[in-house]
C-alpha cells in the first residue's frame, strides 16, 4: 500500500475557542499507480487530507504513511528532502510566479538539488516539449495564457520526477476544454506509474474514466453511504 | 558591585538562559514520562512538535552561554581599570573568591554545553529521534551547573569594589623565586616544550590513525588525548610562549593575550585550542551511541568530521601559539 491513514484526525486551533475538527478518525488506502479523486462540498476537509498527506501540516492524531514512513514526523531535514523529491504539487491557482520567466519558474524546484545549470536545463526543456510550451520557455509567467499556467503548473510539479502528484481543485478555474485537456495530462501520468490524487467536486475530472477511485468526504468523514 | 555594559549582558544572558532551560526541563520531564516514537496519539505528536522548538531553541540557548566565556573575560579585563593592582582580567578575578571558580566552571561548560549541541545534532541526524532521552536526561543533569554558573558569576559581580587590592599578573605568574606561582613550576622550559610538541605529534598521529582505520578504543584514547593536551597547552601558553609574544620574559599572562596591543592574538590562539580540544573529546561522547539503531552513519560521519576539524585547528594552534616562540629562535629578540 502506497498510502495509509489509520484513525488520523485534524482539529485546527485546538483547546481554543474558534477550535475547527477538520478530519474525523479517517482510516484510508490508497495503491501506488492509481488516479484517486476526493469529492465533497466545500468544509469537508478534502484540501486538509491532502495537506495531509503531501506532509503540508501534521495529524492531531492518527498515522498518515507514505510507503511506510511518516515523514511529517521526520526531523525538518528528512520531511524536506521528502516533500522535493516524492511530492508535486499543482495548486488551485497555480501559484505561479508571474515575475519569473515559464522556463525560472519550471526549474525552481530543481535548484535545491545541487544538479548543475546543464542537466536542470534539460530536465525543463524535456518538459517544456512534452506539454507544447518551449515557444514561451522565455515568457514571463504572469504574460500567458490560462492553458499555459495550467501547463507549467503540471511541468513544474513533475520536474523532480516525484512518484506521487497531489492536486487541489486544479480545474476549479478553467473552462471544459482546459478540464479535460488536465485530465488528459493526469491519465499520461497515471500510465507513466505515478500516484495521483485530486480534490474536486468538478464531473469533468471524477468522472473521467482514467479515475480508479473515487472517495467521498462529508464532514470531515469518508462517506460509505 | 561594578554595573557596567559587560555584567549586565552577562547577568542578563545567564538568567535568559536559565530561564530557557527551566521551560526546557518541563519539556523533558514529559520526555522522561510520556515519550512514546511508536504512539500516534495527540500526546506523542504534540510532544514531539514540542522538543522541536525546545530543542532547537536549547541549542541556541547554550550557544550563548558558551560565548559567555569570552564575554565574561572580557568583563574581567574591562573591570581591572578600576580595580587597584589588576593589570588585566588575572587581577580581576582573583580580586574576590569567586572569580577563579566562575571562570572554571565557564571553562568546563563550554565542554559540557557543547556535548548537548552534539547529542542534539546527532539525533536529528536519524528519521526516528533515537537520542531524545538520552538528551534531555543530559539536559536535566546540565541544569544544576548552569545554576551554579549563573551563582558564580552573579556573587563574582557582586562582591567587586573598587576598594579591592589585588594582584597583577606579572606577580600571579611569574617565576616561583621572584615570589610568583609558576604553573609548571616543576618543569624547565625545556621539558615544558618537548611535552607539549610531543604531545601535540602522538594526538596528530592517532588523529591520522583514526581517520584511516577508525577504532572504538582508539577514538576514546584520541578524546582523552585532547583532554591531556588541552590543559598542558594553557599552561604553556601561559608560563611559555606569552612571553615571546609580550617580547618580556617576567610577563606570563594568559589573558594579556586578547588586548589590542598584542593584536588580539588571544582570540585566534584560544578559538583553535578550545574548539580543536572540543571537536576531539567530543569524539567520546559521539562513540558510544553507534551501537544504537540507526546511528552508525551519523556517528562515523560526524567523527571522521570531528577528527578532521580538530586536527586542523591543532595544526592551526600549534603556529600561531608557536610563532613568536619560533620566530625568536631564528631572528633573535631585536626583530
Amino acid at each position: 500500500m502506497f498510502i495509509e491513514l489509520e484513525g488520523v484526525t485534524k482539529i485546527y486551533n485546538q483547546g481554543q475557542i474558534n477550535e475547527v475538527v477538520a478530519l474525523r478518525d479517517i482510516d484510508l488506502r490508497i495503491e501506488a499507480h492509481t488516479l484517486n479523486c476526493l469529492r465533497g462540498a466545500s468544509g469537508c476537509g478534502k484540501s486538509t487530507l491532502l495537506s495531509i498527506i503531501g506532509c503540508v501540516i501534521q495529524p492531531t492524531s492518527g498515522r498518515a504513511a507514505v510507503a511506510g514512513l511518516q515523514p511529517a514526523r521526520m526531523p525538518d531535514r528528512f520531511l524536506t528532502v521528502h516533500r522535493r523529491r516524492c511530492i508535486g504539487f499543482i495548486f488551485q491557482n497555480f501559484n505561479i510566479l508571474p515575475a519569473l520567466t515559464v522556463r525560472e519558474n519550471i526549474t525552481l524546484p530543481l535548484v535545491p538539488q545541487g544538479l548543475n545549470r546543464r542537466a536542470m536545463a534539460e530536465r525543463v526543456d524535456r518538459l517544456l516539449q512534452r506539454f507544447s510550451i518551449s515557444h514561451r520557455g522565455n515568457f514571463p509567467a504572469g504574460r500567458i495564457s490560462g492553458g499555459e499556467l495550467q501547463r507549467v503548473a503540471i511541468a513544474r510539479a513533475l520536474v523532480n520526477d516525484p512518484p506521487l502528484i497531489l492536486a487541489d481543485e486544479p480545474t476549479a478555474h478553467l473552462d471544459s476544454g482546459l478540464s479535460r485537456e488536465f485530465m488528459e495530462y493526469m491519465a499520461a501520468l497515471k500510465q507513466a506509474g505515478k500516484t495521483i490524487i485530486i480534490t474536486s467536486h468538478d464531473p469533468q475530472v471524477t468522472e473521467h474514466p482514467a479515475v480508479d477511485r473515487v472517495i467521498d468526504m462529508k464532514d470531515g468523514r469518508i462517506d460509505v453511504s | 558591585m561594578f554595573l557596567n555594559s559587560w555584567s549586565i549582558a552577562l547577568l542578563i544572558c545567564g538568567v535568559l538562559v536559565l530561564f530557557l532551560l527551566g521551560l526546557a526541563a518541563r519539556s523533558a520531564v514529559r520526555v522522561l514520562l510520556f515519550w512514546d516514537p511508536e504512539s500516534d496519539s495527540n500526546r506523542q505528536i504534540r510532544l514531539e512538535n514540542e522538543i522541536w522548538l525546545t530543542s532547537t531553541l536549547v541549542e541556541y540557548g547554550l550557544g550563548v552561554q558558551i560565548l559567555s566565556l569570552a564575554v565574561f573575560v572580557l568583563a574581567a579585563d574591562y573591570f581591572s581599570q578600576s580595580i587597584v593592582g589588576a593589570m588585566c582580567a588575572t587581577g580581576s578575578l582573583l580580586a574576590n573568591d569567586f572569580g577563579i571558580p566562575a571562570l572554571m566552571v565557564k571553562i568546563g561548560g563550554v565542554f559540557l554545553y557543547g556535548y548537548w549541541i552534539v547529542l542534539h545534532q546527532l539525533d536529528i541526524r536519524s528519521p526516528k529521534y533515537p537520542l531524545v532521552r538520552l538528551k534531555y536526561v543530559y539536559l536535566l543533569l546540565l541544569l544544576p551547573l548552569v545554576v551554579l554558573d549563573l551563582a558564580l558569576e552573579t556573587v563574582y559581580i557582586a562582591g567587586l569594589t573598587p576598594e579591592i587590592i589585588t594582584s597583577c599578573c606579572a606577580v600571579v605568574f611569574g617565576d616561583a623565586a621572584g615570589g610568583g606561582t609558576n604553573l609548571l613550576s616543576g618543569l624547565t622550559h625545556g621539558m615544558s616544550l618537548v611535552l607539549f610538541y610531543g604531545s601535540a605529534l602522538l594526538l596528530l598521529a592517532a588523529g591520522a590513525v583514526l581517520l584511516a582505520a577508525p577504532r572504538p578504543w582508539l577514538s576514546l584514547f584520541f578524546g582523552g588525548l585532547w583532554l591531556g593536551f588541552f590543559i598542558l597547552a594553557l599552561m604553556t601558553v601561559t608560563t611559555v610562549f606569552s612571553s615571546y609574544i609580550y617580547a618580556m620574559p617576567y610577563h606570563k599572562c594568559p589573558f594579556c593575550l586578547l588586548k589590542p596591543e598584542y593584536q588580539y592574538i588571544g582570540f585566534a590562539i584560544y578559538a583553535a585550542l578550545f574548539g580543536g580540544a572540543f571537536m576531539g573529546t567530543s569524539v567520546v561522547v559521539a562513540e558510544p551511541l553507534r551501537r544504537l539503531e540507526e546511528m552508525g552513519a551519523a556517528v562515523s560521519g560526524y567523527r571522521k568530521k570531528a577528527v578532521g576539524v580538530s586536527l586542523l585547528l591543532l595544526i592551526l594552534f600549534t603556529i600561531l601559539s608557536s610563532y613568536h616562540y619560533v620566530r625568536y629562535l631564528i631572528v633573535g629578540g631585536e626583530g
